[in-house]
């Protein structure tokens, strides 16, 4: 397996002079099975665009495009960049996007396909060259062939979002962000008029049971992708429910899953190329890591599985 | 070809079909609907509160766990309360299942409740089920599975709902000659109908795939000794709160048979003696009270 970041910043697109050394790009990952010449892609934030403009170089030559696209889930940083994937504009482009919907809400197709209407984008959906299928995802494990095992878990986000973990030739990559621990959200207060204690032991108990079963959905990672959008400090100070991990809750879930390489992603639109070594140097120190090699994610960083 | 004048007499078959389709649109209770809506509408819901708005509707706690382990989210570990299903999926989630569920499904209204009053049965409801939780927790059964005791309490005459409501008129009649003969209204509902509302909560509770001690507490309660028997000890509990509310008189779900011939069986199956239970009398009603204060809309500019 091949992996390559053309996308590791949360929230929203930060290009500027202070995001040139890890890049300002959202969600986006380019996992290769050379034997098998396959290619799946993990997320369409606006990283895409020059995974696109790549594959229209190098793929396209040599016949039509054929890949898969999982989205973690369908917030706007995760697929903004879709309308803007060239081989999609392509005859002959044969696309599968795979993601998690909840009851009620859009399909898939209208959340992500949605984004092509005159009022956003010059481009309707009808209009794409391309054949698209649409597949809603579940926690579940799937055959995908090629000796590829797909597993997902539903992580804790304010949306549904899956986390995905793939097996190819013994080895592991697996992504789990947006994602923070899964917490008891019931009172706790015995003093608080509305605490009831069997709300509050069962909401301790599936909690703990949730955060157990991502260790076990990270186990054996040769490569981890973990939401590291805050420092502890700034999780506990203000950040709680919003969706995202520390860098401190990452290193030590990827201990727990004996994870060789934890890569932090998702980062904090705010932070600048100097404060993002600063933390490298926090985090990613030798006598910090033990067994596990620790970084942060940059734009165009590849990896080889 | 047919007379349309001439009123064709409705068979069991039909019957079956008619509750069948009803199951999949069944309403929500109006008494429950505006809180659901307004704290599912609140951008500040709390936990606390979206989990005990939608465990105060019986039809509404069914569907949000029918929707939770439907193949809609296929969670590997089923989701038997929704406390765990808050924590697993997350608020937003859940508050959308049970906005979609509440809002969609309660236009069936007051209608939905020819025979028995809509709040009667919202409160009779809610009566078995902290019975059945309180009994629990007598019975020492670890406080984690209390909530299911409730759901099943809570839940237990939902098969009343869609006999009520396709066949109103017969379903005064049933009341009627159950009370003039001096047996169970299940009992009158069978004569009548074929089918009784024990029978119909078990289609529902296999159409919503709910659990199956569940499951047992809608189809036996009325006689657990024929539920399975690792279940026994629910659904007898479920039997006793039941009887207990019928004899205490809070609220109706239309039995007017408070004298049960069961209920010194029933003391004994679960074990406990009828003045532990009637200790529980001031329990019951000031956590119905509690509910219906917190069921109150609060009033528009005071949130």
């Amino acid at each position: 397996m091949k992996v390559k970041f053309w996308g590791v910043r949360g929230s929203i697109p930060c290009p500027g002079p202070y995001t040139i050394k890890y890049g300002g790009n959202t969600a986006c990952i380019e996992l290769r099975f050379v034997e098998s010449n396959r290619l799946i892609i993990i997320d369409a934030g606006s990283g895409i665009r020059e995974l696109g403009n790549y594959m229209m170089a190098n793929d396209l030559p040599g016949g039509p495009i054929k890949t898969e696209i999982f989205l973690t889930h369908t917030h706007w940083d995760h697929i903004m960049g879709f309308p803007f994937f060239t081989p999609s504009y392509v005859p002959g482009t044969k696309l599968k996007i795979y993601g998690p919907v909840s009851y009620e809400d859009n399909s898939l197709e209208d959340s992500v396909g949605g984004q092509l209407t005159y009022r956003y984008f010059p481009v309707r959906r009808t209009e794409l060259a391309s054949e698209i299928e649409y597949i809603n995802l579940k926690e579940d494990q799937f055959d995908l062939g090629d000796g590829i095992i797909l597993t997902t878990k539903y992580l804790n986000h304010p949306l549904l979002c899956l986390g995905y973990r793939f097996e190819y030739r013994d080895k592991v990559f697996c992504t789990a962000y947006d994602t923070e621990p899964f917490q008891n959200v019931f009172c706790t207060d015995i003093d608080d008029p509305s605490y009831n204690e069997a709300m509050s032991h069962e909401g301790d108990q599936a909690a703990r049971a949730e955060n157990q079963r991502v260790e076990k959905f990270t186990a054996g990672a040769d490569l981890l992708i973990y939401d590291a959008q805050y420092t502890q400090e700034e999780y506990e100070s203000s950040k709680i429910g919003w969706g995202h991990s520390s860098c401190e809750y990452a290193i030590a879930t990827a201990k727990q899953a004996g994870a060789k390489r934890l890569a932090l992603f998702h980062h904090e639109p705010l932070r600048t190329d100097d404060q993002m070594d600063e933390l490298t140097e926090k985090y990613c120190s030798r006598d910090h890591i033990g067994d596990t090699d620790i970084f942060f994610a940059r734009e165009g960083m590849e990896i080889e599985l | 070809m047919a007379n349309p004048m001439i009123e064709v007499p409705i068979t069991r078959e039909l019957r079956l079909k008619r509750i069948q389709d009803y199951i999949f649109r069944m309403p929500s209770l109006s008494t429950t609907v505006s809180k659901v809506v307004e704290i599912c509408n609140s951008p500040a819901t709390s936990p606390n509160d979206l989990n005990r708005v939608i465990s105060l509707d019986p039809v509404l706690t069914g569907r949000v766990l029918k929707l939770i382990n439907s193949a809609y989210y296929s969670l590997v570990n089923r989701a038997t309360s929704l406390t765990r299903a808050i924590v697993m999926l997350g608020l937003n989630t859940v508050k959308n299942l049970a906005l979609s569920t509440s809002v969609l499904e309660s236009l069936g209204g007051e209608e939905s409740f020819q025979a028995f009053s809509m709040d009667n049965f919202w409160m009779h409801s809610i009566c078995v089920g902290v019975t059945a939780k309180s009994l629990a927790a007598i019975k020492r059964v670890p406080i984690t599975d209390r909530e299911e005791y409730f759901v099943a309490g809570l839940l237990h005459d939902l098969g009343k709902i869609p006999l009520n409501n396709l066949f109103p008129e017969e379903y005064v009649h049933a009341m009627e000659w159950a009370e003039l003969q001096h047996v169970h209204l299940y009992q009158a509902e069978n004569s009548i109908f074929e089918v009784d509302h024990c029978m119909v909560g078990e289609m529902i509770a296999e159409k919503w795939v709910l659990s199956e001690t569940i499951t047992d507490s809608l189809f036996h309660h009325h006689k657990p000794v024929e539920s399975r028997e690792e279940n026994r000890q629910m659904v007898a509990i479920v039997a006793l709160a039941n009887t207990y509310a019928n004899f205490l008189e809070v609220g109706s779900s239309g039995d007017r048979f408070p004298e049960d011939p069961q209920a010194t069986h029933l003391l004994e199956q679960v074990g406990i003696s009828w003045s532990a239970l009637l200790d529980l009398r001031e329990t019951v009603l000031s956590e119905i009270e509690k509910a219906r204060i917190f069921l109150q809309l609060t009033p528009k500019g005071v949130a």
